[in-house]
């Protein structure tokens, strides 16, 4: 189990014990994060309430103009249907889903106001205390830090979210800098449960879309 | 200083508020939702689960919940009552043989102790569709004049149209604020 043991080295991140890291990640430690993490901080295991992500969005309010949209495909009547990748012979990656990468244009980092979208559906256990934390760095710079509870969700609903928040309004050389240095922009979004890391995402960002390399 | 001014001091400082907005099934908690925060109201479908926006409106930083509104999600409604500061609920204005129902449910959740400080609009929806009842009609069907627990309003609205979508929305929250936050 190779995967085991490279998740268990994200201990020194945390300075926590070999022992603990598996299951005692709390709010306070990824809050405490001042960069990046280099592995995921839970297996994709530890979502036991089978929370999945279906679609991200992005809108520009003074536009109304959507600027990035992703979306799984339904499955039929809410059920994974398994048969359906039969005859693809492709290896399971098991942080597949886990991680997102996103490609703007520099006129992103110019936006003023976004609304950022997140749907997601539950499974059969109801969950409670479902919390967001979601961080961004450029490097090492943290750029914004999102902490928000969801609180309960309904066993097998399908619920979206919308934050629609000022842009952080950078200044104009680290503008220069992100856009010069694709995908060393980052998020780490961490989702716990009842205070229990049940998923940990990431996400990467170019802003160089359009510009002739 | 008594442990209101401390709650009110803290809030003050993010000067944030919790809407929770209910009703029953097909009322269009979520198309006014969506038309308040200037999305497309074409291609909207039941909810099953919660539609969470957060928002900056007034100086305000909101959070508003709309959680759908079928018979077997109902019983979820109470999940959501906690630290809420507004109720909008919402009324579909052109279906009166649902009005019992949806009376007894407002009635129910006016009883409910963790909304006893919450601010009450009545958002009679559709109100642009012929059949659509009167504000009187409706306020007579809801028995909202035997309210005396919450600060209430009612207003005529439309979804589709966005009439009195800001007016209700706005006298909700300065209700909300003149109790929660201290003036300076």
């Amino acid at each position: 189990m190779s995967l085991v043991g490279k998740k268990c080295e994200s201990i020194t991140l945390l300075e926590q014990s070999r022992n603990e890291i598996c299951t005692k990640v709390t709010p306070e430690d990824v809050l405490k994060l001042d960069k990046i993490t280099e592995t995921y901080l839970c297996s994709p295991e530890a979502n036991v309430y089978d929370i999945d992500f279906t679609r991200f969005k992005i809108r520009d309010l003074e536009t109304g103009t959507i600027l990035f949209e992703i979306a799984k495909p339904p499955t039929d009547f809410g059920v994974e249907n398994d048969g359906a990748e039969d005859g693809l012979e492709e290896p399971l990656d098991p942080n597949a889903g886990r991680f997102v990468r996103y490609q703007f244009t520099p006129q992103f980092l110019k936006l003023r106001t976004v609304g950022a979208t997140v749907e997601f559906t539950v499974g059969a256990r109801p969950v409670n205390h479902f919390r967001m934390i979601e961080k961004h760095f450029f490097r090492d710079t943290l750029l914004k830090t999102f902490d928000f509870e969801f609180g309960f969700c309904i066993p097998f609903s399908r619920n979206t979210c919308e934050h629609i928040y000022e842009f952080p309004s950078l200044p104009t050389d680290l503008v220069e800098e992100m856009i010069a240095a694709p995908f060393e922009t980052c998020s780490d979004s961490f989702y716990f449960v009842d205070n229990n890391l049940v998923m940990h995402n990431k996400a990467d960002y170019a802003y160089n879309g359009g510009i002739n390399n | 200083m008594g442990f209101l001014t401390i709650l009110k001091k803290l809030r003050q400082k993010e000067k944030e508020m919790r809407i929770l907005m209910l009703g029953l099934d097909n009322a269009g908690k979520t198309t006014i939702l969506k038309r308040f925060n200037g999305e497309p109201i074409d291609t909207i479908s039941p909810t099953l689960g919660f539609n969470i926006k957060t928002l900056e409106h007034k100086g305000y930083k909101l959070n508003i919940w709309d959680v759908g509104g079928q018979k077997s999600l109902r019983s979820y409604w109470k999940n959501y009552f906690e630290s809420t500061d507004g109720v909008a609920w919402v009324v579909d204005s052109a279906d009166p043989r649902r009005l019992a129902d949806c009376a007894r449910e407002l009635h129910a959740l006016l009883r409910e102790e963790r909304l006893a400080g919450a601010t009450l609009l009545v958002l009679a929806n559709k109100a642009d569709l012929p059949g659509a009842l009167t504000l009187q009609e409706i306020r007579e069907a809801l028995d909202l004049d035997s309210i005396k627990s919450h600060h209430w309003r009612i207003v005529r609205c439309s979804a589709v149209t966005g009439e009195n979508l800001l007016e209700g929305m706005d006298w909700m929250l300065d209700d909300i604020a003149s109790r929660i936050f201290t003036l300076d």
